[in-house]
């Protein structure tokens, strides 16, 4: 039996219970894949990490720390939530970053650069590929969502390790009204994004773009709010001229959630994805 | 908002991480009902408890605690895993029962008793609201539901003692263990499944590792039909059924969990009137939470 440093913390939240959780193993070294896998699916949460030391490959490339992610049924190679909590949870517990003002974490998927403003973390959203998604396909997505044709304004298959069946939909209460099959959904096998944009999203006081996703293939029929669909969704986005550069976004609002994601195109073309954590339970783990 | 004290304690196994997982706030002194709600939905756990001083009048008639139990969604007046679980937690932190060997819980149906046999805490089965058998519509209904033939439901009743179940009994463990049911069908209906583990035939019996029976429990969950890791209503339900049907010997061991990576293990035993339904608890976790 060991006993492990824990913290659940609540990502893209200013008050605790409004964002999405995220359990943190604050030492992972050690532990079986297994037991990870097993602790991931006990949680119960979408997704559980476990911080360990960079690999030798890794520091030399900058990491100032290592992550592995897992969500009940399986390891991730990078998400967007639990690479903000992660961060937060390691910054609290007092660690230095090698730059103050740039934290670097190493995942299976590479270096993830995360930039620390005020309480705010956000980090760079990863290469995305997208492409028009398959008619077919489509059409059986827009019917598991009940949607009409015209109430789609644009799709996009969007894929930065994750892969986002996306659609801008006519209007934010189109959005919150979805009632998805996710039975449907889950025999599709396709993870999909919804999102509007209002036509004032430029103003960042108040949420302008409001988000759903629905990931009933990942055992997970709607996450309450999304690191990598946000980055993705605001890659495609902005390289459209489909939303500013700027954006505030709410999510999670038909699950009880206040979840709010903070958008920005750097003047390199960046994107940033950010969002405020806020550590709600602390304590003792054990393994066996 | 301040801190209080948390575990997370996983019910129905010695071993930690293959019971079904359980938030107890061992403090809920002052939270608001939509305080712990709200907690409750964030935790993601099939249920989460706020322990709290009995009432006066709870207190007068022996109430060593008191807990309310959410789920998901909403507040449950009374419910297993949660009652055994809660009760652990609460002894480990040194609660003191009035008196030893048995604790006297206060909850939404007023008093349960719990009783310590060994290092495990048992609660006495609560009444049925309703039993006998289920209407032949339900039981095709449930058939197709879980995939099988309407034949291979060789027994049904009503397990009814606040949550809904349906109880079907199928040929086997291995038959509940192949279920893949389909949650379009089974839409809205609580479905508890139960299957003999011993020689197929020869209904109660246990195998070789002492179990009599494998259990399965599929609910509505929050988006879409659910699966519980380990459920004490259900168990206490299916042992009233089973045991007064002669269909399990009064004292038994069941297996839930099993399709969901778990190995929950329910411990059965009829004394007198009272059908008690115990299992072993671990804490996981312990700390304090922010609320």
């Amino acid at each position: 039996m060991s006993k492990r440093s824990y913290k659940q913390i609540d990502v893209f939240s200013h008050r605790p219970g409004d964002g999405n959780p995220l359990a943190v193993i604050m030492d992972g070294s050690g532990l079986p894949e297994r037991t990870m896998r097993r602790f991931a699916a006990w949680t119960n949460l979408s997704e559980t990490t476990f911080l360990l030391p960079p690999t030798e490959e890794g520091r030399a490339g900058g990491a100032d720390y290592r992550v592995r992610i897992f969500t009940p049924s399986g390891e991730l190679p990078f998400a967007g939530h639990p690479t903000l909590g992660t961060c937060h949870a390691w910054l609290q517990a007092g660690n230095q970053p090698h730059d103050p003002v740039t934290i670097v974490q190493e995942s299976a998927q590479g270096l993830v650069r995360i930039r620390r403003q005020d309480e705010t973390l956000a980090f760079a959203a990863p290469p995305m590929q997208r492409s028009t998604p398959n008619p077919a396909l489509l059409a059986l997505v827009s019917g598991a969502l009940g949607l009409r044709p015209q109430q789609i304004l644009a799709a996009q298959l969007l894929d930065n390790g994750p892969r986002w069946l996306s659609l801008l939909l006519d209007s934010a209460n189109t959005v919150r009204g979805l009632l998805p099959d996710h039975a449907r959904l889950k025999d599709l096998g396709q993870d999909v994004g919804v999102v509007h944009v209002a036509p004032t999203a430029s103003d960042t006081r108040q949420p302008g773009v409001v988000v759903r996703a629905f990931a009933a293939p990942m055992g997970n029929p709607e996450d309450p709010v999304t690191g990598s669909l946000n980055a993705s969704l605001a890659q495609w986005l902005i390289a459209e001229g489909l939303a500013p550069h700027q954006y505030l976004v709410a999510q999670g609002e038909c699950l009880g959630r206040a979840g709010r994601v903070h958008i920005t195109q750097d003047a390199d073309g960046q994107v940033w994805v950010g969002g405020n954590s806020i550590t709600c339970i602390e304590g003792e783990v054990l393994f066996p | 908002m301040h801190l209080r004290p948390f575990k997370q304690v996983d019910v129905f196994t010695a071993q930690a991480y293959l019971g079904n997982p359980l938030a107890v706030v061992l403090d809920g002194t002052g939270l608001s009902t939509e305080a712990m709600q709200a907690f409750t939905n964030w935790t993601n756990l099939s249920e989460a408890t706020f322990v709290l001083p009995p009432t006066s009048e709870g207190r007068a008639a022996g109430a060593d605690y008191r807990v309310r139990i959410f789920c998901p969604g909403r507040e449950l007046l009374f419910a297993g895993h949660p009652t055994l679980g809660t009760c652990h937690a609460w002894l480990e932190a040194g609660g003191q029962p009035q008196a030893a060997g048995t604790v006297v819980q206060e909850c939404g149906v007023g008093l349960v008793t719990l009783r310590q046999c060994g290092d495990r805490l048992a609660f006495a089965a609560p009444p049925l609201i309703k039993s006998g058998p289920l209407d032949e519509a339900d039981v095709a209904l449930i058939a197709r539901g879980l995939g099988v033939a309407r034949g291979d439901i060789v027994h049904h009743a009503w397990c009814d003692n606040g949550p809904n179940w349906r109880g079907v009994m199928l040929a086997s463990a291995a038959h509940v263990l192949a279920l893949q049911p389909d949650g379009a069908i089974l839409a809205g209906l609580d479905v508890g499944v139960v299957g003999p583990r011993g020689k197929i035939g020869v209904i109660g019996r246990s195998d070789q590792e002492g179990i009599a029976f494998e259990v399965r429990a599929f609910f509505p969950g929050n988006n879409g039909l659910a699966e519980d890791p380990v459920t004490g209503s259900l168990n206490a339900a299916l042992a009233q059924w089973l045991i007064g049907a002669g269909l399990a010997p009064a004292q038994y061991v069941a297996s839930q969990g099993t399709c969901l990576g778990r190995a929950g293990r329910v411990f059965v035993e009829q004394d007198g009137d009272t059908i008690w339904v115990g299992g072993h608890s671990v804490t996981c976790m312990a700390g304090e939470v922010r609320l």
